[in-house]
């Protein structure tokens, strides 16, 4: 119990102090009390308890923990594919109840539809929007260019590698210009070096577009690479352990002291 | 396809077009020895020639019966009734089945007969059908249709309700409208089975057509078949028998090719 509230103290104070940096209506994201259950042979299983987390308009906030502590399902329910959960899930002042063109997401499988081109796959994100033919053909090619993917238009999925896909993925995501980016363990089923380089255009996307994003990850390197804060998850029920504050200057470079100091710090909560 | 999996077990290594024209002229060589094999038994007379009558012997009663016009009568007869009835019975199907994934209702409804009578062998229906139908041109139309229908909706359902979850999230993520959902997620997705589904339903249709032609007709390639028995010229009867085989191949074939072309996107 005391260690609980120990915890919860933390992160009161944590978020105490960052309310008096920001005024609350700069929040663009506000998970309140958020609980989750599934039935499972007939039983109600938490698998997310009385979640609380105010996400500042251009934060990036890396969400850390092991398999099944309910990180993917708070981010299906922040994308809004889920909308049946206990307390408050509020994105731009309305609670979230279904999906929505603000807020896109990238799964760890690419998803794209392996029957389109690259080109048609990420045209497929105007299907619901009144933009000009022209103008989407124009935003295509510009965002496939932005993820270094030019000449590779016409291209089907199974020629590409999946690296490649995955910044499809990234490409189709972020096409819409949405404001809040959702990444659930974009890079997991990628190698070392690929995914270091993803990272590293991911870094620079998010300051290019001043976008809102929140990671899912069990990298805790790039949890400390990536985000502004690091919210450490633990598993049966997925709850809050802890909030880590990243003040590291960007690009971050892996080596430095304080880096390893922050990822080891991190990391002792698993080991 | 078949040339991936074998790739992934370790046989026929050898890829590429070198291999690949071997293959088609490999696929030359047992029809070739089958004939030959056929001529050298009725040659030496070791099944009765009027039972089994010569390749060349069915060779010329071939070109009789295409001069007299009479199979080419029969010909039209037989497709025209396997058209009207698998282009029936397939779209009906196709349609069904894929309502039949969609709609809890439909399913709750239907499923249970509708599992329940695609048990039942086309050929076992014949003498219903008679009962019901006469033995007219409708007949035969519904034994195709029956044998089109259950496998293309069977296939058809399959295939949308086997429609990946994560597809279906993304069009959630997108708020694709549904024309957009049905024309560039959905009917892609079911495309592959689907044809599957239209092949083997054409295989059944083609064989369940010919038998029922065997039983009651006036005019097809079955009663042709039937006829030939009948004065005991089998020669006749061998007429029918490899031509259905190779019509049945030939569309068989043709699907295949259509899988090739309109399939493009899928990993060899």
């Amino acid at each position: 119990m005391a260690v609980t509230r120990a915890v919860i103290d933390f992160r009161r104070s944590e978020e105490a102090k960052s309310e008096a940096e920001h005024p609350p209506a700069s929040y663009a994201l506000q998970l309140d009390h958020v609980s989750k259950s599934y039935l499972l042979h007939g039983e109600p299983l938490k698998v997310l308890d009385d979640i609380q987390l105010d996400v500042r308009s251009g934060e990036f906030i890396s969400i850390v923990g092991a398999s099944g502590c309910g990180k993917s399902t708070l981010l299906r329910l922040i994308t809004g594919l889920d909308a049946h959960y206990q307390g408050n899930i509020v994105y731009q002042g309305q609670r979230i109840s279904g999906t929505s063109l603000d807020r896109s997401i990238v799964f760890q499988e690419h998803r794209l539809f392996p029957w389109l081109t690259v080109e048609e796959n990420i045209l497929l994100a105007f299907s619901a929007t009144n933009v000009s033919q022209e103008e989407r053909h124009d935003r295509v090619k510009a965002q496939i260019a932005t993820v270094g993917l030019t000449g590779f238009e016409q291209a089907y999925p199974h020629q590409i590698s999946g690296g490649m896909s995955q910044r499809v993925a990234i490409a189709r995501a972020l096409v819409l210009r949405p404001q809040l980016l959702l990444l659930d363990e974009p890079f997991g089923a990628l190698d070392v070096l690929t995914r270091m380089k993803l990272q590293h255009e991911l870094q620079r996307l998010w300051e290019q577009e001043g976008l809102t994003t929140v990671l899912v990850t069990h990298d805790v390197e790039e949890a400390v690479f990536l985000g502004d804060r690091i919210v450490v998850m633990t598993s049966h029920p997925g709850r809050i352990k802890r909030i880590v504050p990243v003040k590291l200057p960007r690009p971050r470079i892996r080596s430095a002291s304080e880096f390893q100091r922050i990822r080891d710090d991190v990391l002792s909560d698993f080991i | 396809m078949s040339i991936g999996i074998r790739a992934a077990i370790g046989l026929n290594r050898v890829a590429g077009r070198v291999h690949y024209r071997q293959l088609k002229l490999a696929a030359f060589v047992s029809p070739v020895l089958l004939v030959l094999l056929w001529g050298w038994v009725s040659h030496l007379q070791l099944i009765s020639p009027q039972l089994l009558a010569s390749p060349l012997e069915v060779a010329s009663t071939f070109q009789e019966l295409l001069a007299s016009g009479e199979l080419q009568e029969h010909l039209s007869k037989s497709l025209s009734r396997l058209a009207l009835g698998y282009s029936l019975g397939a779209s009906i199907g196709l349609l069904f089945g894929i309502l039949m994934a969609l709609s809890r209702n439909v399913e709750a409804l239907c499923a249970p007969l509708f599992h329940a009578i695609r048990q039942i062998p086309t050929i076992a229906l014949i003498p219903m059908f008679i009962l019901l139908l006469g033995v007219d041109e409708s007949f035969k139309i519904a034994i195709v249709i029956k044998a089109s229908f259950f496998t293309v909706a069977l296939a058809a359902y399959e295939a949308t309700r086997g429609v990946s979850v994560n597809y279906l999230e993304v069009a959630r993520v997108y708020k694709l409208p549904w024309i957009t959902l049905y024309g560039k997620v959905i009917i892609p997705a079911i495309f592959p089975p689907v044809l599957t589904g239209l092949r083997i339903a054409f295989a059944r249709s083609w064989t369940v057509l010919v038998a029922a032609e065997l039983l009651v007709a006036d005019s097809g390639l079955g009663q042709m078949m039937q006829m030939g028995r009948d004065m005991f010229r089998l020669d006749i009867v061998l007429v029918g028998v490899v031509l259905t085989g190779l019509i049945g191949f030939v569309i068989d074939r043709s699907f295949k090719w259509g899988e090739a072309h309109l399939v493009r996107w899928r990993v060899a």
